[in-house]
């Protein structure tokens, strides 16, 4: 009597479909997947590590490259958790802006996952549309900043140079262009098709008790139907000031998941107009002199500012000993930083939680007993980014 | 359903006769803004003279520790960089280093075409670096 | 004798040879159609519009390196393209491209042949097309290329019985199986109006068996890889690529004959070989189209779809043909 085996498939670790370098081990009874085993850690490159040995100032551009699909929320995750341990006032000028940024951001992250959502379904002309929405917000990075994926643009204080010139007239004509693209181009060819929802609704359901125990986060948290944002429950950076509402789902299944996706780009639009309308003047850094570079013009000509700008450069700041945790709401779910601080210029420990590394495990449960067909939706979903899963 | 379909293809259809937005390099080159972070530049004063003065803060503040440099007293006394070398390998081109910079000596230029067959093609010294001399009116480029 | 057999060789070259030329050039315009579909502009590089592309993969292809995975069983990975790509032309032999012309003072028929069961040899040719990937992905050895030509097998045979069963109504209309036949009983009303739901079911079970998008599982590309085609390279591959495109046009030019009218004019009077590449190169666009818009159907859904949705509309299509006939007048 011949007996039968599962067979072993090794969706690897390059494959046009898992996000990234991510190899998953299945165990396949026919079409099923009985077991599945994540392997991670191809695109390990020790960053925790590197930030033991570089001040606290050097550290930011290594944060962009993490998950480097939404860098500015992580920078904002690392300057907010710094500055909470040195208990710095940003001002308003900042906020605003840091809060506008972080929010066209979220936008072009999500962007990115509709596009590699539908390619992996097969809608192969989605990912086009998506990008061509997806240039404009580089654009304005690239104004602001110069570089359109890892931006850099925050700093401890505050940000790094003022707004450009023209940028509010980037930002309008974005903000006029994106609602149209949305409804005509996404929604009328993929949300109402058919075959999309017999692909999505349905599959890779997780009930909320299994979501808050395996503690998930972000829009998988939220398709679930539990109404959980960081930018409400501990709200940062003013985010209780603007008006904006929390997008839920129902089910947890992967439609669902889409849907509060593409709310939380309305809202995401909804906040920055309204962060547009109230940018403020002033200043854009702290006026603290031991953390924050003082203004070039003041270097050329001031003493002081010159000294203070050797010694920020050259050696950084001593924060005050102790450890803190701060977390902002990133595209992907709860970001956060935390900091263990000797009283020296380099961190003592780094650590950085990343929410795609605690998503990336309810895969297990959300995938066994499904089709591989049902698997890839359901990591298109997912949305990890193994720059954050192994940093 | 039909016409969730139906209008499924007239999207695509439609989409057929836009504009296409590709730009066909290298016969057409993106204008990037002045802020782009691609190549460094050394500048010089209006009378030819370098600006840098070694101090040595952008190899200091470089988290890649990609700058090297050396510096040294000219015949008048004035600190100068002896020599200046950056490696575009293993730079970031995060623009700390022009940040740090306290007599705007460094600068990043819009460039970003550094390709190379060797490693050590990618090591730019002072002489690749160096805005050439006042008269002439571009940009220097290797 | 001798001027029969002079005939049917030259007619043999130039039919091979415009189907070949016509399916290279149909690569190139499923690249440029899907890329100006979706904002780029498709392959532009090599020749004005690309012109030239398909003649630089075919010599690309050709100059590769033939692997054969060590453990896969040789002599069924060597046949495996063979047996996919004969059937997909001995198809084109009964494909009426035209009615009788005089060329050269000479009366020749546009077609190879008309067999009296034209149809049915069509059908049964393309049925064993299936064998050719079923032995390459068991003969590669390798887990995707299985899954791949397992999934690709039952799907084909699955919808193979819709399109039988859809061609049935044609077949009550026009009372007999000669492809020739077949388009001169469409001269007063192409079958399309009366058959309607039968055109839809045929549409979709073709491609379905083309194995395209929204049927492409077993070349789900993020999925499978490349399905059961992975391991194959240079000319092997060539040859599948070759035996889907030969399919394409084959499978259009079934669709025109026997929905669409085959050479009839449509108002504007040209000649009819004319209007028969315009109305296979009309359902080849519309192909391509559909694999621009749609996402790919999930396997088990996509055996349900055939089995529980298609196959009893196109029985029920057979049903309902007799009451179309009475409307139309056939009867």
């Amino acid at each position: 009597m011949a007996e039968t085996k599962n067979m072993i498939l090794n969706m690897g670790p390059q494959h046009p479909s898992t996000h990234g370098v991510l190899r998953l081990i299945l165990e396949l009874d026919g079409e099923t997947v009985v077991k599945l085993t994540p392997d991670i850690g191809y695109l390990h490159r020790g960053v925790e590590k590197l930030g033991e040995n570089l001040t606290y100032h050097q550290f930011i551009p290594l944060t962009d490259r993490e998950d480097y699909l939404a860098s500015l929320s992580n920078n904002l995750a690392y300057c907010m958790t710094v500055e909470k341990l040195l208990d710095i006032e940003v001002p308003p000028r900042a906020m605003v802006a840091r809060v506008l940024l972080t929010e066209l951001q979220r936008i072009a992250s999500h962007l990115i996952w509709l596009g590699t959502f539908g390619l992996d379904i097969g809608a192969m002309s989605l990912f086009f549309y998506c990008m061509r929405e997806r240039e404009l917000l580089l654009d304005i990075f690239e104004a602001c900043a110069g570089s359109r994926l890892t931006i850099n643009y925050f700093r401890i204080g505050g940000i790094a140079k003022d707004l450009p010139e023209g940028f509010e007239k980037q930002v309008r004509d974005f903000i006029a262009v994106f609602p149209e693209r949305m409804k005509n181009d996404y929604e009328r060819i993929f949300q109402d098709n058919k075959i999309v929802r017999i692909r999505t609704e349905g599959v890779g359901i997780i009930s909320k008790k299994d979501a808050v125990d395996l503690g998930l986060s972000g829009p998988l948290l939220r398709a679930c139907g539990v109404p959980w944002d960081i930018r409400k429950s501990n709200p940062y950076c003013g985010y209780e000031t603007y008006d904006f509402d929390i997008a839920t789902g129902k089910v947890g299944d992967v439609f669902d998941r889409y849907m509060v996706r593409m709310e939380e780009m309305r809202q995401s639009l909804k906040i920055v107009r309204q962060a547009l309308d109230r940018l403020p003047g002033g200043a854009f850094l702290a006026d603290d002199p031991k953390v924050c570079l003082p203004a070039k013009q003041k270097v050329m000509t001031e003493m002081e500012a010159l000294i203070h700008h050797f010694k920020i450069v050259s050696e950084g700041f001593e924060p005050p000993a102790g450890e803190v945790y701060h977390s902002i709401e990133t595209p992907r779910g709860e970001l956060g930083f935390y900091i263990v601080s000797d009283g020296s210029n380099k961190p003592y420990r780094l650590r950085f939680r990343p929410p795609s590394f605690v998503n990336l495990e309810s895969l297990a449960k959300m995938a066994e007993g499904k089709l591989i067909g049902d698997l890839i939706a359901i990591i298109g979903a997912l949305d990890p980014v193994m720059g954050e899963v192994d940093r | 359903m039909i016409k969730a379909l139906a209008e499924g293809l007239s999207v695509t259809l439609k989409h057929m006769f836009k504009k296409r937005n590709t730009v066909q390099y290298p016969e057409q080159r993106r204008e990037y803004s002045p802020r782009f972070r691609g190549r460094h530049k050394l500048n010089r004063h209006e009378d030819g003279s370098e600006k840098c003065v070694g101090c040595y803060l952008c190899a200091v503040v470089c988290p890649s520790k990609c700058i090297e440099l050396q510096a040294a007293e000219n015949e008048n006394g004035k600190r100068y960089a002896e020599w200046y070398e950056i490696q575009m390998g293993r730079c970031i081109f995060c623009g700390f280093c022009v940040e740090a910079c306290p007599v705007e000596a460094l600068d990043m230029t819009p460039f970003y075409e550094m390709s190379c067959y060797s490693r050590e093609g990618l090591i730019y010294e002072k002489k690749d670096l160096l805005v050439p001399m006042p008269e002439k009116k571009e940009v220097g480029s290797k | 004798m001798t001027e029969f057999i002079i005939i049917m060789l030259v007619k043999m070259i130039v039919i091979f040879g415009a189907v070949m030329g016509t399916m290279t050039y149909i690569t190139l315009a499923e690249r440029k159609i899907l890329g100006y579909m979706q904002i780029r502009p498709g392959p532009n590089r090599v020749g004005p519009w690309g012109l030239l592309q398909p003649i630089a993969d075919g010599i690309k292809l050709f100059l590769k390196e033939d692997i054969i995975p060590d453990h896969a069983s040789k002599a069924v990975f060597v046949i495996a393209p063979a047996m996919a790509l004969i059937p997909a032309v001995m198809t084109i032999a009964v494909v009426p491209f035209g009615p009788e012309m005089t060329v050269f003072g000479r009366k020749v028929t546009a077609y190879m042949a008309d067999v009296n069961i034209g149809l049915l040899y069509i059908f049964s040719v393309s049925s064993m097309g299936v064998y050719g990937i079923v032995l390459a992905g068991w003969a590669s050895e390798s887990k995707y290329s299985l899954l791949g030509g397992l999934r690709s097998s039952a799907q084909m045979i699955s919808y193979e019985l819709s399109m039988g069963f859809a061609v049935v109504g044609v077949l009550m209309m026009s009372q007999s199986l000669s492809m020739v036949k077949i388009i001169e009983a469409q001269k007063g009303v192409w079958f399309i109006i009366p058959q309607f739901f039968g055109f839809v079911i045929y549409i979709i079970a073709a491609i379905a068996e083309l194995n395209r998008t929204p049927f492409d599982l077993p070349e789900g590309e993020s999925e499978l890889v490349s399905g059961y085609f992975t391991e194959y390279s240079s000319m092997k591959y060539a040859m599948f690529m070759l035996a889907e495109y030969i399919n394409i046009i084959t499978v259009s030019g079934i669709v025109t004959t026997l929905y669409l009218g085959g050479w009839h004019s449509f108002f504007i009077p040209l000649p009819p070989l004319v209007w028969f590449m315009i109305k296979l190169l009309a359902v080849v666009f519309f192909m391509i189209w559909v694999r621009a818009t749609y996402p790919r159907f999930r396997y088990d859904q996509l055996m349900t779809f055939g089995w529980k949705v298609l196959l009893p509309a196109s029985i029920l299509n057979i049903l309902f043909t007799p009451l179309f006939m009475k409307i139309f007048g056939y009867l």
